[in-house]
């Protein structure tokens, strides 16, 4: 089973090194990163932390952008161009071939992120004011980009590419909107209204674990447990919404 | 590619180039008139919380852009209404965006102060930022430093420092800011206790020095308040001022007869009964 998951991320992972997209995302995420440096000239002090917010926000915009982007055709294109059913074909189950999809982006994001942070490393190496929590911070986002890839996997195999592109948006907007629920809860009078919302809160995904780019740059020490959180919170959330996409591909009747 | 195929992209190209040519004069031209000028495009500028809201999580980063914006904005001479919103830029959505960016609550009130003249207002965004920054020394630093400086308001301006001077890791130059606001807020003797205890902690000769200087004056200073006092109080007893200093720890007045930092006596003249220094201020005071 797991040499089958392999094969199908291999390919994934080939085909997506092949997508312009990619190429593009990364050419203009690397010369943003390269920009903070320009940007720190406008600035009077506050130089390092320019850069080191211009950088992290980057990575995060771009690897979310890579993911959203990539992981919303992933499943549907198949359909679309009807290669899914030659690999239907052979002995390989379909949660295999979800999986397999979802293996194959996570390895594009990988090296993706890789070459990103590698630029910004290097670039405040440079300016001599490399701090090891800013590789913290990215790891952390990375786990953020496994997420949102699961997300979008989830939508491209129950929709089409834009409607999974708004649906997987939408849900990485509420993701880190979710401390506003309290917000709005305190103005709920209904009982029922408010445990709808706390159960909506619950339930959408929390993007604000995964998010440390703030504490980093300012020195914040990070609360004790944040990144193990993180790590279970992925592992259970992700792992639901793969299960789901799992289950809907398994449902989808191909014509 | 044909020669009709490249003759009708060579038009296309040169109508491009021509519509960018004029675009780029059109917007050189007018572009400024359209987009309006001054402080008026700024009325919809929304408060930091909706930004933050907005922000999607990049409320630093969003922090920053408007920061370098403001630096850009208030360097411009030109516009000359550009303070009206120059509160609500800084505390309300800068510092609320990232309340933990120390460089638009120390900008902002530089602004404010020197450039708005509005000190009060510099001191209403530096009180938000030692809110928010309750372990930065430099913010309440900047505030009584503006007290001292800009507002001669010395009482307020010591209780800044002494509230700077609580926050762990301080430069001991803080304390000495203190000492000093204390002594020109007029209680001279707490001054003294600040100056002798910085003297004591001083672990460098250049510290130790300045300390000692300010105790010295100040402990003369104090001196001749207690005997001036004495010899009022002995005035009111006997109806005159006493023959010698002495006199004052015999009639119970004084329970030592303080000496000057040399370990001289005061100078005492009983006609004019006022006590005096023999030596000389050494911070010409």
């Amino acid at each position: 089973m797991t040499g089958r998951i392999l094969a199908i991320a291999l390919n994934t992972f080939r085909e997506a090194i092949r997508n312009r997209i990619l190429y593009l995302l990364l050419v203009f995420a690397v010369a943003l990163i390269l920009c903070a440096q320009t940007l720190s000239l406008l600035t009077v002090g506050s130089e390092e932390k320019i850069i080191k917010d211009f950088g992290l926000a980057t990575i995060d915009l771009f690897g979310v952008l890579t993911a959203v982007l990539m992981g919303i055709g992933l499943v549907s294109r198949e359909i679309e161009r009807r290669t899914v059913y030659v690999l239907l074909a052979k002995p390989i189950h379909r949660a295999e071939f979800v999986l397999g999809k979802y293996a194959g982006l996570v390895l594009t994001l990988l090296v993706n992120t890789a070459i990103m942070a590698l630029c910004f490393v290097l670039l405040l190496l440079a300016k001599g004011i490399f701090d090891p929590g800013i590789l913290l911070a990215i790891a952390l986002l990375f786990l953020q980009f496994l997420l949102i890839t699961a997300i979008a996997v989830l939508f491209s195999c129950l929709s089409n590419p834009i409607v999974s592109c708004i649906l997987t948006l939408a849900l990485y907007a509420v993701g880190h909107l979710l401390w506003s629920f309290d917000l709005l809860r305190a103005r709920l009078a209904a009982p029922w209204a408010r445990a709808l919302c706390a159960g909506l809160q619950r339930l959408l995904p929390d993007l604000a674990p995964f998010d440390v780019k703030g504490q980093v740059v300012h020195g914040i020490p990070l609360p004790p447990g944040t990144v193990a959180y993180a790590f279970v919170y992925l592992a259970l959330y992700g792992g639901a919404v793969l299960a789901l996409a799992c289950a809907a591909f398994q449902r989808k009747e191909m014509q | 590619m044909s020669r009709k195929g490249r003759t009708g992209r060579g038009r296309f190209l040169l109508a491009a180039a021509l519509l960018l040519a004029l675009s780029v004069g059109f917007e050189k031209e007018f572009g400024a008139a359209g987009r309006g000028s001054g402080a008026a495009p700024l009325l919809y500028l929304p408060s930091g919380r909706y930004l933050k809201v907005a922000s999607l999580g990049y409320d630093e980063l969003l922090a920053d852009v408007l920061y370098l914006w403001s630096i850009q904005y208030y360097s411009n001479y030109d516009i000359g209404d550009r303070y009206v919103y120059l509160e609500h830029i800084y505390k309300d959505v800068i510092t609320e965006l990232d309340p933990r960016y120390l460089d638009p609550y120390l900008i902002g009130a530089m602004i404010m102060s020197a450039e708005a003249q509005d000190p009060e207002m510099a001191l209403r965004l530096l009180d938000k930022g030692i809110a928010k920054n309750p372990d930065q020394w430099i913010l309440p630093f900047e505030a009584g430093f503006l007290c001292y400086q800009t507002l001669r308001d010395y009482p307020r301006s010591s209780r800044y420092f002494e509230q700077a001077a609580a926050v762990p890791g301080v430069p001991p130059i803080v304390q000495r800011f203190k000492a000093e606001m204390t002594r020109r807020a007029g209680d001279i003797r707490a001054s003294l206790g600040e100056w002798a205890g910085i003297y004591d902690a001083a672990t460098d000769d250049y510290v130790r020095t300045i300390a000692w200087k300010h105790v010295h004056d100040l402990r003369v200073q104090v001196d001749l308040e207690d005997l001036t006092a004495a010899i009022a109080a002995y005035r009111d007893r006997f109806g005159r001022a006493p023959a010698g200093l002495a006199q004052l720890r015999t009639a119970g007045l004084l329970a030592e007869i303080p000496r000057d930092p040399e370990g001289r006596d005061y100078v005492y003249e009983p006609q004019s009964g006022r006590p005096s220094y023999g030596g000389v201020s050494i911070l010409g005071r």
